[in-house]
């Protein structure tokens, strides 16, 4: 739809208030573009095609092969880096390894204790069997008992004798400080 | 994917990246950087509702970045400018040399960073307000303010330089 200079210049001043949407200012895009300007708008023809050489501005062509060669680059660079990453990953792996090799023979160990004790319980299927065994046990223990007594009996004459000896020395010493009361 | 979704985008993020840089080589390095990121996160590819906002967004921050890390003087963008002639010219280039182009090439990029931005993307690149918004991360009415301010100022100035040849 062509406009005269007039319209375009109610559009341009909702354009200075930025009122204009997009649409619009396509409409003033294309009307700048366009040959014969009124004098009164060349300053804003001017600005108007600045934009539109801005919007021209390209890139040249071998830039699509330098990027995409510096990617590449790059993604190799991250490779060696995932590289890295898997030795740390690798040593984390080991230690997790030793730690549950460790574990497996402590637990066979206290597997093994276990059974141990289960085969000490189950020597007696018979509860005479076990009473008589238990009469030996204490038996023995009983006339160990009888010769530590006896020993322990030694021992005790020792310490009689020293009570003893100790009683006669403190009747000495009291008698010495009744003396020595009477003195004063 | 990568070549059907992005690589086609590639000249829009060039452009922004110059409008940015001022300097159409730094501007080259920044699509090649963002390419790089793309490719390797194109596992994600698919969760990236615009692709091409997200790239835009992308380009931005780079060239931010760069921008920083340059420490140059705040009117360095303004001289580099005036290099891009010497590039190889294409007939669009050549149109550029016209002396008015080349104000108005001035205008914008002595425009503060916001502005110049969202000029770029609506008035060059045609995008609505949302889009505008998901890429620069402003909302509705800061796009609209800094919009409005860069479309006068250089409207403002360029009338000036008409009327009086400063």
């Amino acid at each position: 739809m062509p406009m005269d200079s007039k319209e375009i210049g109610q559009l341009l001043e909702k354009y200075w208030n930025c009122e204009t949407t997009l649409e619009d200012e396509q409409i003033l895009r294309s009307y700048f573009n366009g040959s014969d300007v009124p004098d009164q708008l060349k300053d804003a023809a001017e600005l108007f095609r600045f934009f539109e050489v801005e919007r021209k501005r390209s890139l040249d062509t071998n830039f699509d092969h330098t990027v995409m060669r510096s990617v590449k680059k790059t993604e190799r660079q991250a490779k060696v880096v995932s590289m890295v990453q898997w030795t740390r990953m690798a040593r984390i792996a080991a230690g997790i390894g030793v730690v549950a090799i460790a574990g497996y023979f402590v637990r066979n160990e206290v597997m093994k204790s276990k059974d141990q004790a289960k085969a000490i319980e189950d020597t007696f299927t018979d509860p005479k069997d076990a009473l008589e065994e238990t009469k030996k046990a204490l038996m023995m223990i009983s006339k160990s008992f009888g010769k530590a007594k006896t020993g322990a009996s030694k021992i005790n004459m020792f310490n009689e004798a020293e009570k003893k000896i100790s009683g006669k020395d403190d009747k000495e010493n009291d008698k010495a400080s009744d003396k020595d009361s009477k003195n004063i | 994917m990568f070549e059907s979704r992005v690589l086609p985008v590639k000249n829009k993020l060039f452009r922004f990246a110059f409008r940015l840089l001022g300097s159409s080589e730094e501007a080259k390095d920044v699509v090649q950087e963002v390419f790089i990121k793309v490719w390797n996160g194109r596992d994600q590819m698919e969760s990236i509702e615009n692709m091409e906002a997200w790239c835009m967004r992308i380009t931005r921050n780079l060239s931010l970045d760069k921008i920083r890390s340059r420490q140059r003087k705040a009117t360095d963008p303004i001289e580099e400018s005036f290099d891009i002639q010497n590039d190889t010219q294409t007939p669009y280039e050549a149109a550029e040399n016209n002396e008015n182009m080349q104000r108005i090439n001035q205008l914008i990029a002595s425009l503060p960073e916001k502005q110049r931005q969202v000029m770029h993307l609506r008035d060059i690149e045609g995008y609505s307000y949302n889009e505008i918004c998901e890429i620069l991360e402003l909302d509705m009415n800061q796009v609209k303010v800094n919009l409005f301010r860069a479309r006068n100022s250089v409207r403002e100035k360029f009338i000036k330089i008409n009327a009086y040849g400063l």
